[in-house]
């Protein structure tokens, strides 16, 4: 084994980001490698970082992109473009010289087309799906030998390689790294080139390249050595000269008129026939500081900065007051949390939060019925404690259980008979006429037909159970994680009754349900956190720390878990067992209110939800079991911006279910460690989510996952497009865009935090993540110190006054 | 101090972002180090600036440092391999002697 090789490996593979299976969708940057250089340096082939001018341009057409935000653009971007010239006798700023300008230089647009896949792709593909695939009808053989080795004793075989090439693959050694190095060797690779070429050849098939990454480092089935083993060799054996993949970035200047050309044409268009030779080249040397190549990237600034301006001048100044509400509800920061906790509001006496929605409490969670284990977690943490429910009634638990089993059973040998190479007609002819009527019931009756299946299946019923927080977590545990989540939090005073909703989506025949399901759940539903979040905080044992350092949690103040279904918008309160008599009433106030923000937001997000009408909600919440929608809800589709402060910031303004919300008190965290939290934690989730839909929404070919109409699943690992090819990245095209229209706004994050500057500045200061992130201009940052304070915006030499102009609009 | 009753050996620090440490820790086993240690959530100054150390929810973003000792003989193709690997990403490599006690545990 050579460990050289092995490092050179790893160091190809560096900048690719590993790729979670479809069945635990995790939202990360696609391009995350590249965040420790400048966003602008991230593009490739196939990839564009910007939309196109006529994109551009059409929203400058409708005032979405306003002239101050181009001028604003430009400011930060081109520093020296200041100061005042003469055009044929008119004055104008050398910045409206640069606007002008913008407005009417041609440039083209990176194409974002997938590559035209090679045989040896095409080849590669087929192998390692057939390899990885957990549930085929015929299993790869040799699987047990590893990728490498079982191919090599299969390959050997394969009709479809000429004879030669078999004879090559025979006399291969066993190990990848050894015949990786054999073929370096036979292909004429320099030692000091291995690295480049091997980085080179893993941008090919990049889908299954970084789910390979991801699963040597989680489940160790597979390596990128042995995959890389199979491509050098094959090309080896063919003759293949490795080559990097064609089409290099397109430059936008590409089409672009010269520096000439623009300065005459800017100049003609402010003075005239009066312009001299004298005017152009005055024009042109203002020009030059701005290059055609820039455009792309100063209009999406522009872009940005409007929205960013309109946010923060909807953001208000209000105190906070310190009267004890009646109810407390903390949801999820996801931006569909936003709506609900508006609609809730309507309630003078309702306060809400916005805490990562898996409470502070990380955790791998199995169900009593269940058959594994989720891991209920942000995916920047390992599971460390073992969280497990105990049904109250163990003899009905039980028998539950053998129902779920034999309707497994029953569940397998159908789909063996369905899978077979004859017994498929016979199943048809015993039980088609029954699956026939179910396919029309569910076809035409979608929620008739749900609500039959739940009423057949007792064996999914949910029994009264607990978790086992006690098992799971130390008293210390317990407390550290109640202490931590309401510093972070900035609860001031408990109410009598805390709800804590976490969220989960509900949809049928949908691949992505994942995508839809909560974040920082490791893309689950978020109950189990809740839940045991809700423990924590009615333990008196913890209530007693918590007293200790200064956290008073009143007697009468009971905590309940719920969980929000973002397709139908219904809270439903979990284990109603536990609420105790003197809350019961005031739990059933909660579930009146919820109704009624439920209705109103239903109404609201079937303005935007494809096909649906505000004036038949239950038709929107109808699909939730409508096996034909691809559209179920918009998940996180147009989330633009991170708040982090308190509540009084944002109560009682429209965010457009578009914001991050976390809630946030400077008074309780006077150290900042709460906030440091906030910000290397939710921060960074919520930006991998805001570029999963940047990129997925830009480049819907190669870093999105296309449209779900053509999807076929690999198990639960991912989706092809088509019957082979590449594994799809990213959001599907359904969940940014309908027909060829986005709806799905691309924008980086715009995060507005109110806390002190220098609390913040140190703070990014220490954490290389938030450092590359806001340096490299992935992010942007705007803060101020109190409610009454101005708003600076973040740069890598120290806070400036942020600009903040709107014009037309 | 009297070393007489020691063995000497390489002793390998390496400090990575904690994304890169499993192959760093895959180098460390291929080389036949029969174990390592590993300490996540460092802290500290370096070329690329300050470190805070462990973050409460957030495991994936802080520096790790593993530490590894083995037979100078079989120390010089790790060092090569850890070498190359940090040619292209950041992070620190020291090697020095030290000596243990119970060579066996080692080889």
């Amino acid at each position: 084994m050579s460990l050289i090789l092995r490092a050179q490996v790893a160091a190809a593979a560096h900048d690719i980001v590993p790729s979670w299976p479809v069945a635990s969708f995790i939202a990360v940057n696609p391009l995350a490698g590249h965040e420790p250089r400048p966003f602008e340096t991230a593009a490739g082939p196939g990839v564009a970082l910007t939309r196109s001018r006529d994109a551009y341009l059409a929203a400058a057409d409708r005032g979405r992109i306003v002239d101050a935000d181009l001028e604003a653009a430009l400011a930060e971007r081109v520093p020296d473009l200041s100061g005042q010239l003469t055009i044929g006798g008119t004055n104008v700023t050398a910045v409206s010289v640069a606007v002008l300008d913008m407005k009417s230089a041609q440039w083209k647009p990176a194409p974002a087309a997938e590559p035209p896949a090679s045989w040896l792709d095409e080849y590669l593909a087929t192998w390692v799906s057939s390899y990885l695939n957990p549930d085929p009808l015929w299993a790869m053989p040799h699987q047990q030998l590893g990728f490498f080795h079982a191919w090599r004793t299969l390959a050997r075989r394969d009709p479809s390689l000429p004879r030669s090439v078999r004879r090559t693959v025979a006399g291969l050694p066993l190990e990848p790294d050894a015949a990786l190095a054999w073929a370096l060797v036979r292909l004429g690779v320099a030692a000091e080139a291995v690295t480049e070429t091997l980085r080179a050849e893993l941008q090919h098939l990049p889908g299954w390249v970084g789910h390979i990454k991801w699963r040597a480092e989680k489940i160790g089935d597979i390596d990128l050595t042995s995959y890389l083993g199979v491509r050098f060799t094959l090309m080896a054996a063919f003759g293949l000269t490795p080559l990097p993949p064609s089409g290099g970035p397109t430059r936008a200047d590409e089409a672009a008129p010269t520096l000439w050309d623009r300065g005459e044409h800017v100049a003609r268009s402010i003075g005239g026939s009066r312009v001299g030779r004298e005017d152009i080249a005055s024009v042109t040397r203002v020009l030059a500081t701005h290059p055609v190549a820039d455009h792309p990237l100063t209009w999406q600034k522009a872009y940005e900065l409007h929205y960013r301006s309109t946010l923060v001048q909807a953001v208000t100044g209000t105190q906070r007051t310190d009267s004890r509400a009646h109810l407390q509800l903390v949801m999820c920061i996801d931006p569909r949390s936003e709506g609900m906790r508006r609609h809730v509001e309507i309630v003078p006496d309702v306060e809400t939060f916005g805490f990562a929605g898996f409470f502070g409490v990380p955790v791998r969670f199995t169900r009593y019925g269940a058959r594994g284990t989720v891991n209920s977690l942000p995916a920047l943490l390992t599971a460390r404690h073992h969280l497990t429910e105990h049904p109250t009634d163990s003899a009905r638990a039980q028998a539950q259980v053998a129902r779920g089993r034999a309707r497994d059973a029953l569940r397998r040998s159908t789909h063996r008979a369905d899978s077979g190479t004859t017994t498929p007609f016979a199943l048809a002819e015993v039980s088609g006429w029954l699956y026939g009527a179910i396919s029309i019931l569910r076809t035409l009756a979608p929620t008739l037909q749900a609500r039959l299946h739940r009423s057949l299946t007792p064996s999914a019923a949910i029994l009264e159970s607990t978790v086992t927080i006690v098992d799971a977590f130390t008293l210390e545990e317990r407390a550290a994680m109640a202490e931590t989540a309401v510093r972070m939090m900035g609860i001031v005073r408990f109410a009598p009754l805390v709800v804590l909703a976490g969220h989960g989506s509900e949809s049928m025949n949908n691949l992505y349900q994942s995508a839809l399901d909560c974040g920082a759940c490791g893309g689950n539903p978020g109950a189990a956190n809740a839940r045991a979040s809700a423990a924590i905080f009615n333990d008196p044992d913890v209530r007693a720390v918590l007293e200790t350092r200064g956290i008073r949690i009143p007697s009468d103040s009971v905590f309940l878990a719920a969980e929000h279904n973002t397709v139908t918008d219904a809270i439903t309160l979990l284990d109603r067992h536990l609420i105790p008599p003197s809350h019961v009433d005031a739990a059933g106030t909660f579930e009146r209110i919820q109704r009624t923000a439920a209705e109103l937001l239903v109404r609201e997000r079937a303005r935007d939800l494809p096909g649906a009408s505000p004036r038949s909600p239950a038709r929107v919440r109808a699909r939730a079991h409508d096996w034909a929608e691809v559209y179920p809800e918009l998940g996180l589709a147009g989330n633009a911006a991170m708040i982090i402060g308190p509540r009084q910031m944002t109560r009682g303004v429209d965010l457009d279910r578009r914001v991050f919300l976390h809630s946030y008190q400077t008074e309780l965290d006077p150290g900042g460690a709460a906030l440091e939290t906030i910000m290397t934690a939710p921060l960074v989730v919520a930006q991998w989510i805001n570029h999963q839909y940047y990129f997925s929404a830009l480049n819907p070919a190669t870093l999105g996952a296309g449209t779900k109409t053509i999807h076929n699943a690999i198990g639960t690992i991912g989706v092809l497009a088509g019957h082979t090819g590449d594994l799809r990245r990213g959001l599907p095209w359904q969940s940014v865009g309908l027909g060829d229209r986005l709806f799905h706004e691309p924008m980086r994050l715009t995060v507005l935090i109110q806390a002190p500057l220098d609390t913040i500045g140190r703070i990014v200061s220490r954490n290389q993540v938030l450092r590359n992130l806001l340096d490299n201009d992935w992010i942007t940052l705007t803060a101020r110190n109190d409610h009454a304070a101005a708003w600076h915006q973040y740069t890598p030499y120290g806070w400036t006054v942020a600009p903040i102009a709107l014009e037309g609009s | 101090m009297t070393m007489n009753n020691l063995t000497k050996m390489t002793r390998l620090e390496v400090v990575v972002p904690a994304r890169d440490a499993p192959a760093i820790r895959e180098l460390i086993t291929s080389a036949g180090a029969t174990g390592y240690t590993s300490v996540s959530g460092v802290s500290g100054i370096g070329h690329h600036g300050q470190h805070s150390g462990a973050l409460l929810f957030n495991e994936y973003d802080t520096l790790t440092m593993l530490i590894t000792v083995l037979p100078p003989d079989n120390a010089g193709e790790l060092i090569d391999a850890v070498h190359e690997l940090l040619s292209t990403s950041s992070g620190v490599m020291f090697v020095s002697e030290t000596y243990v006690s119970r060579p066996d545990y080692f080889q």
